[in-house]
């Protein structure tokens, strides 16, 4: 029993305590890469391995608008960083069209179109105490419906600008330019996130709601604020994937809203709030989309893929989320 | 106590305005729609009505046990795969295999959803939003592009009198009262029955407060997974109409009906937070919710619209329910003190 209790004691114990599930992720998709070596062959290769860290930025950056949302705790969900990012796609191509003069203005409609979506997600979930994933899924729709009427009758026009194409899709040498855009945004996420006054706001509303609120922390601002934040990237993330893909169209970035938040479960996010790190949200997004690869080289294609994130995500909110009753 | 407070008492009890709000859209779209009356166009109106119905009567279901379910629709989806899979054009037999091999399907979806919310307790929400996906990939395996195959009786779910070798009689019986209003009514029968057992008084209790629910011996996690089964046999009735109407499957066929399904629940004064609310007002939710779409409909918006409106409809619903609810009540406090 001491012998136990001087372990957990000690410091290596503490230190895999605290990181137990960045560990979980990352035996994880080593053992995808190993599963996937024995199944397919050529599968660990450089190359390989450089793609799929690329198309996982783009899950691991959606997953950072979940993040701060699901930090903000009142069990928020953004169901509507998809569409957001397809609205701004669809509206910036015709402003860019193909010129980096107008990057610029296209930047400035992507913040607002993106402080705007937020702001209505933020004032229905935290002033009128509405369920977030039901209005968020709805506003969905709505996106969804705004872009319908847009280009009813008619094409989507415009191209994004070079220098947009150059960050999303080019690379540079071997590494894809994508990866350093997430290299930049990790330091600054986590220095936000656990070195300022804010970040203790979000992380104290998420975890003890009423705690926080009597040391006068403005709860219902600090989740109105995170999702207008998760609005405001979505959006510019829709710039990115617009540069990424070449041209807009109507549901280019609904793949992504399922990923996102699988990838924060499986990065340790916990979905009541007030806890997470953005390392493990990356993580998680390297390994679904390790997953999908090995899927796809199954020959599984999308019923696979979605049947195998359901599971994943079911599977670790089990072992992450699960509140049994102690009897 | 005066004729005023009787009056304001009336107006402030939220289920009497719902009612009011139900006839005034049936009064609008009768004068909107030609022939509303005509037994053709009730006809078309109760069919394009059921699948919501039934599904907002499911939902219904499990928000009363303090549950909410965002996989009704891609469930559905995998049940109309199923059905289709299962049965074989011109084998009358199989369409009886592909019942009980859709009912099976059915009790896996509710047990597992079941599962998630009551026994292992991860919030509603997210357990049947992760699940969601598990049926939509399964639906996509069987049937990646809609499509399948149907046996001939299976139109009795929608029209009987498409089926070539029904009675005249059955025939007839089923112009005059059409079969999706027959699954309405089961779903109705289903809900009276299970009301008056103890499962139904459970649902509530576990759904107003599961803590002192389970204190006082409930077994709350039997009777939140009850309640997602019981759900799934509605969703299962939705299925079959649709089979029987479309005589294929389809596994993005369901996706829409999810959010509309809730809003319509809440339109029927459903509270989100579990145990208020009566299933029977959430049919009458649904129907003012149809009625609207009907109404948007005869204003002439064009289809681009369509998607639009159904969101702002739903925002605008959950969020006025949430109002009215809240002042109402304040209003009958109010009322109480002076």
């Amino acid at each position: 029993m001491s012998v136990v209790g001087s372990f957990r004691d000690s410091t290596a114990y503490k230190v895999v305590d605290r990181y137990k599930k960045l560990i979980i992720a990352f035996l994880l998709i080593g053992f995808l890469f190993v599963l996937g070596e024995i199944v397919v062959e050529t599968f660990l290769t450089v190359g390989q391995i450089l793609l799929t860290i690329k198309l996982a930025s783009f899950i691991a950056l959606f997953g950072l608008c979940q993040m701060v949302v699901i930090a903000s705790g009142g069990s928020g969900l953004d169901l509507s960083v998809g569409y957001t990012a397809t609205i701004t796609a669809v509206f910036t191509a015709a402003i860019m069209d193909g010129q980096n003069a107008n990057l610029w203005m296209a930047i400035l409609v992507a913040i607002g179109l993106g402080i705007a979506i937020g702001l209505m997600n933020g004032v229905l979930t935290a002033y009128f105490k509405l369920p977030p994933l039901v209005v968020t899924l709805a506003m969905a729709n709505i996106l969804q419906g705004v872009i319908n009427v847009y280009t009813a009758g008619k094409n989507i026009t415009g191209r994004p600008s070079p220098v947009l194409q150059i960050i999303a899709a080019k690379s540079s040498g071997m590494f894809p330019n994508i990866l350093f855009i997430l290299l930049i945004i990790t330091p600054i996420v986590m220095i936000i996130m656990y070195k300022t006054k804010w970040g203790l706001k979000l992380f104290g509303s998420g975890s003890n709601e009423t705690a926080a609120y009597l040391s006068g922390v403005n709860v219902k601002m600090v989740r109105c604020t995170a999702f207008i934040i998760s609005g405001t990237l979505a959006s510019l993330l829709g710039l990115l994937l617009l540069g990424n893909m070449g041209i807009a169209f109507k549901d280019m970035g609904s793949n992504y809203v399922m990923p996102s938040i699988a990838a924060a479960v499986v990065g340790g996010v916990s979905l009541t709030g007030g806890d997470g790190n953005y390392l493990g949200v990356i993580l998680g997004a390297i390994f679904l989309q390790t997953l999908t690869n090995l899927l796809v080289a199954l020959g599984w294609g999308d019923a696979g893929k979605w049947t195998g994130f359901g599971i994943v995500l079911f599977v670790l909110l089990i072992l992450y989320v699960s509140n049994r009753r102690k009897r | 106590m005066n004729n005023n407070s009787v009056l304001k008492r009336l107006v402030s009890n939220p289920d009497f305005s719902r009612l009011l709000i139900l006839i005034l859209m049936f009064t609008l779209t009768a004068v909107l729609q030609r022939n509303f009356f005509a037994m053709k166009s009730i006809v078309r109106n109760i069919n394009s009505f059921t699948p919501l119905i039934l599904l907002t009567m499911g939902q219904a279901v499990v928000i009363l046990s303090g549950g909410l379910d965002l996989s009704v629709g891609t469930a559905l989806s995998l049940m109309t795969c199923v059905l289709t899979s299962v049965m074989k054009e011109g084998v009358p037999i199989t369409g009886f295999f592909a019942l009980a091999v859709a009912f099976a399907v059915a009790m896996a979806i509710g047990a597992v959803n079941g599962f998630g919310i009551g026994y292992l307790r991860i919030p509603p929400v997210i357990v049947t939003f992760a699940t969601s996906f598990i049926w939509l990939g399964i639906a996509l395996f069987l049937r990646p592009t809609p499509g399948g195959e149907t046996v001939d009786w299976f139109q009795a779910f929608y029209k009987i009198r498409n089926i070539e070798t029904a009675p005249a009689f059955l025939k007839a019986f089923g112009e005059i009262i059409p079969p999706a209003l027959i699954l309405v009514l089961l779903g109705c029968v289903l809900w009276w029955v299970i009301s008056r057992t103890k499962t139904g008084r459970y649902i509530y209790a576990v759904g107003s407060n599961s803590q002192s629910a389970y204190e006082t011996g409930i077994n709350t996690a039997w009777v939140q997974m009850r309640a997602c089964m019981i759900n799934s046999v509605f969703i299962l009735l939705a299925a079959l109409f649709f089979v029987g109407q479309n005589r294929s499957g389809d596994a993005r066929m369901g996706d829409p009906l999810t959010l509309k399904a809730i809003a319509a629940a809440v339109v029927g004064g459903i509270a989100l937070t579990g145990g208020r609310g009566s299933v029977y007002f959430a049919l009458i939710g649904a129907l003012i919710f149809s009625f609207v779409s009907k109404i948007i409909f005869f204003a002439n918006i064009p289809n681009a619209f369509q998607t639009l409106f159904g969101g702002v409809i739903v925002i605008v619903a959950i969020a006025g329910s949430q109002v009215y609810t809240l002042s109402s009540r304040r209003a009958m406090e109010e009322s109480k003190l002076t």
